[in-house]
């Protein structure tokens, strides 16, 4: 049962580092001198890096995607409350409805940044042939994955002593 | 001053009472008085006329301001004089193009009439929003255009107190106003949450609501497993305080008059 439990809190933390990473990492899309995400635009010259925020030219798309991010990362903390505060207060042989409630939310959080990202990014990037998605994009969905699974074993297990 | 007066009060007193008749020495007192105010107000009055030389008029301006083509902008300029306000202070506004050196003038205000030159390029479009009162000597410019990406520079004069550097003040001309950097972001995650927050919160006070109305049908049947289980000793009880009640009040009719014991008779 043990052994249970610490698989389980370990895969929430996994996922809620995932998606930390995903919102704040400059890795969204990559170019060659230059990386793009959901907050701004880095150019490295040999001497520095440039950072300036996102253009108007991204639309208000982008700031649908930082948004849903955002929640998705906030929703993935509130349920690892969540799940600690159950664990105390739930009678034997009831399931984590809320805790698995709050993570479904923060899955379909995370996957519509996701969708809407790939969805318009040809707008964001002008049509840019170069260049292709980072790390952070691709850890955007393994984080839906994540916390998809974790909101399903929330939903299936039950506490015992 | 306030902690001096009661001590002239009674120094005054004293005088009074010690040197009644001797008027010419109270003279000479008062007048010592008198004169030693007077010297404090001297002091303070030269303290005052030396400072302006040392301070010059100062005027505050903003570095940097935004306009939006086709809307108006506020240009705020604010200055202090540690003169008085005379009559004959100048205020004056002058704008020098981006990338030029030249400068033209397109504000004048002079013994409290504004003047505005109506040029070709700010025709109908300047308009005097300041208050010489309060010091503000702010212009609007209307409809604006990116021909008015430059400086504008203000500056005021208050005689005598005419040493001062003017202020300058950049216009950055946008296109459109873009939607505010994070204005999107935040109404989306503040209504999600709030929204969510308001169903718990809802879900929590039904589950309050229901809890409430099963505890009165427990109550009746928790009395009425009491009154057929213990029916012996409740009327035994009964019986018990009714005693109680009987002796009291014998022991009440007694101490008390015969006018009083009818009425208790008739409470029995």
């Amino acid at each position: 049962m043990l052994l249970i439990l610490l698989f389980i809190i370990l895969f929430h933390l996994a996922s809620v580092v995932l998606l930390f990473i995903s919102t704040i990492n400059n890795a969204w899309w990559t170019k060659t001198n230059s990386t793009a995400d959901i907050w701004q635009i880095c150019t490295t010259n040999e001497t520095a890096t440039y950072c300036s925020p996102v253009p108007s030219t991204y639309g208000e798309y982008i700031q649908a995607v930082q948004a849903t991010m955002i929640l998705s990362t906030i929703l993935c903390c509130i349920g690892f409350l969540s799940f600690v505060l159950q664990l105390f207060r739930l009678k034997q042989g009831e399931r984590f409805v809320f805790t698995a409630i709050i993570q479904m939310l923060s899955s379909l959080s995370v996957m519509v940044a996701a969708a809407i990202y790939t969805d318009q990014k040809d707008a964001f990037h002008n049509n840019d042939k170069e260049g292709d998605y980072g790390y952070s994009f691709i850890l955007a969905w393994i984080a839906f994955a994540f916390t998809f699974v974790s909101g399903v074993m929330y939903l299936i297990l039950r506490k015992r002593k | 001053f306030a902690f001096q007066f009661p001590r002239l009060r009674i120094s005054w007193g004293l005088h009074l009472r010690l040197r009644l008749l001797d008027q010419n020495l109270v003279k000479t007192a008062m007048a010592v008085k008198g004169s030693v105010a007077a010297g404090h107000f001297i002091a303070l009055f030269c303290i005052i006329a030396v400072l302006p030389s040392a301070t010059a008029i100062k005027i505050y301006t903003r570095n940097k301001v935004y306009g939006v083509r086709g809307e108006d902008v506020r240009l705020s300029c604010y200055f202090w004089s540690w003169e008085w306000l005379s009559d004959d202070v100048t205020l004056s506004w002058s704008f020098r193009p981006e990338g030029s050196r030249e400068t033209i003038s397109i504000f004048h205000y002079n013994n409290g009439v504004p003047y505005i030159p109506n040029e070709r390029e700010f025709k109908d479009r300047v308009e005097w929003v300041g208050n010489m009162g309060w010091r503000d000597g702010s212009i609007k410019i209307k409809n604006l255009d990116f021909t008015d990406n430059g400086t504008f520079i203000c500056e005021a004069k208050n005689p005598p107190d005419i040493v001062g550097s003017p202020s300058s003040v950049q216009l950055v001309v946008y296109e459109k106003g873009p939607v505010q950097a994070g204005v999107v972001t935040g109404a989306i995650v503040g209504a999600v949450l709030g929204l969510a927050l308001l169903i718990v919160v809802l879900i929590y006070l039904i589950k309050c609501l229901m809890g409430r109305r099963r505890v009165p049908v427990k109550d009746i049947s928790i009395v009425e497993k009491g009154k057929s289980g213990k029916a012996a000793s409740g009327r035994q009880g009964q019986v018990v305080y009714a005693s109680l009640d009987q002796s009291s009040k014998k022991f009440h009719s007694e101490k008390k008059s015969k006018g009083v014991e009818g009425s208790k008779k008739e409470k029995k």
